[in-house]
């Protein structure tokens, strides 16, 4: 994972944010199941856990979401008080230059992560542990913000490049209509 | 060529200077396109239109760390309106130079920013300020940082304080606060009340503080009366924060009903952090 290499990309374009990308995300899942051995103490598992979480958040949104593939989302409140949510991407060029095992390494350890909480919060749920639940529950809601976040900065990512080729080549047409009629 | 960029981009400054490289070629080797809108500077941003508001210009926060109201490098649409219903897209753009633009910052200056807002939310809940007279454009710039941390903090020190039943205490003081801050905005909302839930979440656990402080007071000294006396300050202290920013969300004849529930809620820990021992 960290060679760099040469022509045909076959490896990350970004070792480092992909390794923290993963690493808070797995650490949180792991001293989860892990605690369970070791620690006696649920005060310090929630609270790690949901800090690891709170971390992982963090990173993805504001960093490998940035760099893996260049999407960001936030909210702000205009002059209206009104609550308005921002999507931001790069451009198409830059988007297209994205490194694509970057990007399958992002959505790819965003749903596992989220699908690894829901398994655990079904085997809490069998066991009736609700202190457990509540952590999960954090854990949980913090991987599916961050899911839908990104998931809508990509559907508008792609429509705004449908829509950049579509009035390219609009321009395009118009021009060489008005070429042809005038005869220029 | 574009993987040799690629393989190159490292997390500090100079990811930012490659992506602004690329950008600044690309302007000068496709003139008819120029097109590709450069970010803003971080100063007050010009008409940026959220397509999803009414058209006002664009909200210019009055915090010098410019916060996430950052500058989207979207697709390039210059005689297009936009036409996705939520990415904000600048129109008119300001100029080629080189200025940093929150895509591509290190990841360092992203942390300052945050604890930076962190703090200032803070200072513009919890003590006095010019700002409090308006309260929707105080917490203008919300942030649930502050308010994780002040919870959790609570919560660990009520279940320090705590002889026996340590876990429970840390739970129940987590939930109780997690599920009051979302009960009670749920209730101004279903009293017709203008607030936004994200921005009351924010501003009822930024409320918190004060409590942290008298529960950390608490917790070095045991004597009840300076407990109670304690108790009473900071209540008083967290109720007054609260109140500017929940009355003025309301109907004024309905403003009882907004408020009370938040002074019971902050009342019930109260009672917590005095009954602990």
């Amino acid at each position: 994972m960290d060679q760099q290499p040469q022509g045909v990309s076959e490896n990350y374009a970004n070792p480092k944010t992909c390794f923290f990308h993963v690493l808070f995300k797995a650490a949180a899942l792991a001293f989860y199941i892990l605690s369970a051995l070791f620690v006696n103490n649920f005060v310090i598992i929630f609270v790690i856990t949901v800090l690891l979480a709170a971390l992982d958040f963090w990173v993805v949104k504001n960093v490998s979401g940035r760099i893996l593939v260049g999407l960001r989302w936030w909210n702000e409140i205009n002059d209206e008080g009104e609550s308005v949510w921002k999507f931001e991407c790069l451009d198409g060029e830059s988007l297209a230059r994205m490194n694509k095992k970057d990007s399958w390494l992002f959505w790819w350890t965003l749903y596992l992560t989220a699908a690894a909480w829901i398994i655990l919060g079904i085997f809490s749920l069998i066991r009736l542990q609700a202190d457990y639940l509540l952590v999960i529950g954090v854990c949980l809601s913090l991987s599916i913000a961050n899911i839908v976040g990104f998931t809508k900065c990509n559907k508008d990512a792609k429509k705004n490049i449908q829509d950049w080729t579509r009035n390219a080549l609009l321009s395009g047409t118009v021009r060489s209509h008005l070429q042809s009629a005038f005869g220029v | 060529m574009s993987h040799n960029h690629g393989d190159t981009i490292p997390l500090h400054p100079s990811s930012a200077q490659s992506d602004m490289d690329e950008i600044e070629s690309l302007i000068h080797a496709a003139p008819s396109s120029a097109t590709v809108l450069p970010a803003r500077p971080p100063s007050p941003p010009r008409a940026s239109i959220p397509v999803s508001s009414s058209p006002a210009p664009a909200p210019v926060p009055a915090k010098p760390p410019l916060p996430a109201a950052s500058i989207p490098i979207s697709v390039p649409v210059s005689p297009v309106p936009p036409v996705s219903g939520s990415v904000s897209v600048p129109i008119g753009a300001d100029g080629f130079g080189p200025p940093p633009n929150t895509l591509t910052e290190p990841v360092w200056d992203t942390v300052k920013r945050d604890l930076a807002r962190i703090v200032s939310n803070l200072k513009l809940v919890v003590f006095p300020n010019p700002y409090r007279e308006d309260p929707g454009k105080a917490l203008r710039d919300w942030d649930l940082w502050g308010p994780f941390f002040f919870i959790v903090f609570l919560g660990l020190t009520l279940s320090w304080s705590a002889s026996v039943k340590k876990s429970e205490v840390f739970a129940v003081a987590f939930a109780v606060l997690a599920a009051g801050a979302i009960i009670l905005t749920l209730n101004v909302l279903l009293l017709g009340g203008h607030i936004i839930f994200f921005q009351s979440l924010s501003l009822l656990g930024y409320c918190l503080f004060p409590l942290d402080v008298g529960a950390l007071v608490c917790m070095l000294k045991d004597n009840v009366i300076l407990k109670i006396v304690v108790v009473t300050i900071t209540l008083a202290w967290s109720s007054w924060a609260a109140y500017p920013f929940m009355s003025a969300a309301v109907n004024p004849r309905r403003k009882a009903l907004a408020l009370y529930p938040v002074f019971l809620m902050y009342i019930s820990v109260g009672f917590l952090i005095i009954a602990i021992d």
